[in-house]
């Protein structure tokens, strides 16, 4: 390393110290809100403006778990958005798999096509979407209701296209699954087909080839493409807003969404806590994915 | 002993193995070598079970292996990025092929660390392929190869990963380790000081067929063709368009570029008149007194290595390498007299076949 003449270093020092002042303060101004909803929640009386809580309180995150469905609503957010990731992390893992390792000539052109799905917003598809789901939903109904009658609707909560679980967990799948593929097909891309065809010459069948080799070596991107569905799927509010209605189907966000609205109140210490579990999740999410994020999109495997 | 039998190969209609027949012999290490798009790691796939054979027949042992999959042919193959698995240890690695055949993990741990020993591994067994160095990780591939006691090892360029110090020290590697296992090694290489320094045999192959196949010094000294002439051999052999005329009944007249003349035996006048190629190594050409030349030539480089000097004479379109003995005071821009060593020449037919080889006289 050649030492830098005094000038040079003196300079380079200034240039630092202001490049960590402007970071600072954007990362103050970052902050903000976040640090604003965590003294709110645990504000008595929680004021639109921020300011320092006269007394620190727990109630209203008890209230988001007693007088609220605050527990349901988590639930349903936490199984809805994850099995909708777990679907998009198996489908994309086999997809991006399939797409990286074929030779078909139609496979740029679908690789472009999926990407509409993703650049499409889906407020503008949302009329036709639902038209479908509701097709597909009333087909259902009428073959379910002579079997089992009265009991179709408990069945239909979970299975249902509209207002069930299923419809939620297929539409949110779909919407992040292009992005997905791209990221397992490009992980693909950038792994040797030697670790395969070794396993194949040591006697490993397709499934040990996936489990023992195929899996543990796309770990990093299915992490990766996991955790950028999870976290996507996380932040949507329309999807469910228009296709659930049941109170008890009900996810974070609408929750949130539904207290905001309430005529007579505005109960910013049960907002903030609410919006702070919202919270919660996409953060610990992004924590994991960081690590994953810089392994997957610095170029594959070292190994 | 394994036996291919007029082997071909298709994509669509582009035939990329031209009905090859080669055979290897148990212990031997036979070496493909090539310039890249020749087939021979196609070749070696076909063995290995990586690729179909669409036509011929692949014999190991007696036994026509042409639909046997993969793993059940026998055959170990080291890849040429090692594909050691980054998620297991070396000991997983090298056990790998008998952790899927489910031998009790007692029993693999004994035969990973007979391995281990062999390969000079064992205190490297519980770290991972990514804290290893090239020539570790090459050997943690033969071991997951030799594991499996295969009666044929197939190695796909694993050498071409290494930096050249490194590199020289495989090859002393490869060739004890052969010795050791008495394993019969197919090796694919484009390097033909590879070829040359490890193999029994050589397989010179050329646009998907077998220019020329036998001993290292076969090959180098009676070449088929004109092909293999000039690709064993470093500095490759010097090739000139002559034209022959015969001079009685016992010898042929050269003449060539530079003002070259000479004359060759050819006792049983089987040398035709007319346009012919002239095949010379450079260490058989010499620098003479100027009335013992056949020609004479300005030096344009001199690459002094020492113990040799390499002379290139001539045109930049026509150039001849000459190696010189010791170090020389020759700059560039002198003129020399040379002479062909007449016992030594090589003459090809103008598209490429031997006509006489060296000593043929």
């Amino acid at each position: 390393m050649s030492v830098a003449p005094p000038g040079e270093s003196a300079n380079r020092g200034r240039a630092d110290l202001m490049a960590y002042a402007s970071l600072s303060l954007i990362s103050i101004f970052c902050a903000i809100p976040f640090f604003w909803l965590l003294i709110a929640s645990f504000d008595g009386n929680a004021q639109l403006f921020l300011r320092w809580p006269e007394t620190w309180t727990f109630a209203n995150y008890l209230r988001v778990f007693t007088k609220e469905d605050g527990a349901k609503w988590l639930f349903n957010s936490l199984f809805v958005v994850g099995s909708a990731t777990v679907l998009v992390m198996v489908l994309s893992g086999l997809g991006g798999y399939a797409l990286s390792r074929t030779r078909a000539w139609w496979k740029l052109p679908f690789l472009y096509a999926i990407l509409l799905i993703r650049v499409l917003p889906s407020t503008a598809l949302i009329v036709p979407l639902y038209k479908f789901l509701l097709t597909l939903n009333n087909a259902e109904g009428a073959l379910l209701r002579p079997i089992f009658g009265g009991a179709t609707r408990d069945i239909m909560r979970w299975t249902g296209f509209i207002d069930g679980y299923l419809g939620l967990i297929l539409v949110l799948a779909t919407m992040q699954l292009p992005l997905s593929l791209w990221i397992m097909k490009t992980f693909f891309d950038g792994l040797p087909r030697d670790y395969e065809e070794a396993a194949l010459m040591d006697g490993a069948t397709m499934i040990q080839r996936i489990r023992r080799v195929l899996v543990p070596l796309a770990l990093p991107g299915l992490a990766a493409s996991g955790l950028f569905a999870f976290m996507s799927a996380w932040g949507d509010f329309l999807l469910p807003l228009i296709l659930l209605s049941s109170p008890e189907l009900q996810t974070l966000p609408l929750g949130l969404f539904r207290a905001f609205l309430r005529i007579n109140e505005i109960d910013y210490g049960l907002l903030t806590a609410l919006a702070f579990i919202y919270l919660v999740p996409a953060v610990v999410a992004f924590g994991f994915a960081r690590r994953f994020l810089v392994q997957t999109f610095s170029g594959g495997v070292k190994g | 002993m394994i036996h291919l039998n007029n082997v071909r190969k298709f994509y669509g209609a582009l035939e990329v193995i031209k009905g090859v027949d080669v055979t290897v012999d148990d212990g031997e290490f036979a070496v493909f070598v090539g310039p890249s798009g020749c087939g021979k790691s196609t070749l070696l796939r076909m063995i290995a079970g990586l690729e179909g054979i669409d036509s011929g027949d692949l014999v190991l042992n007696g036994k026509r292996i042409n639909d046997v999959p993969p793993d059940k042919r026998g055959i170990a193959m080291v890849f040429q990025s090692y594909a050691l698995y980054p998620h297991m240890t070396v000991a997983e690695n090298i056990g790998f092929s008998l952790s899927l055949k489910k031998v009790a993990p007692k029993e693999i741990r004994r035969q990973v660390e007979e391995v281990a020993e062999i390969l000079q591994l064992r205190e490297l067994l519980d770290r991972r392929p990514g804290a290893l160095s090239g020539g570790q990780r090459q050997r943690v591939a033969i071991g997951r190869a030799i594991i499996k006691k295969p009666s044929l090892i197939l190695f796909d360029e694993p050498l071409s990963n290494l930096d050249s110090a490194l590199r020289v020290q495989m090859r002393a590697e490869l060739q004890r380790l052969h010795r050791e296992l008495s394993a019969t090694v197919v090796y694919v290489t484009h390097d033909q000081v590879e070829a040359m320094t490890m193999a029994d045999k050589i397989v010179v192959l050329n646009q998907g067929t077998v220019a020329q196949a036998g001993p290292p010094m076969e090959l180098y000294h009676r070449p088929n063709n004109e092909f293999v002439a000039t690709f064993i051999g470093s500095p490759k052999m010097n090739i000139l368009p002559v034209t022959m005329t015969r001079e009685g009944s016992e010898s042929v007249h050269l003449v060539g570029p530079l003002g070259m003349a000479l004359t060759l035996v050819d006792a049983d006048a089987s040398l035709p008149e007319g346009t012919a190629r002239l095949g010379v190594r450079p260490e058989h050409l010499k620098v003479v007194a100027p009335d013992a030349a056949h020609f004479a030539a300005e030096v344009a480089i001199v690459e002094r290595l020492g113990v040799e000097t390499y002379l290139t004479v001539g045109s930049i379109d026509q150039p001849i390498v000459v190696r010189v003995e010791g170090d020389v005071t020759f700059r560039p821009g002198d003129r020399v007299p040379l002479a062909a060593d007449t016992a030594a020449c090589h003459i090809f037919s103008a598209d490429g076949r031997i006509l006489r080889s060296a000593n043929a006289a």
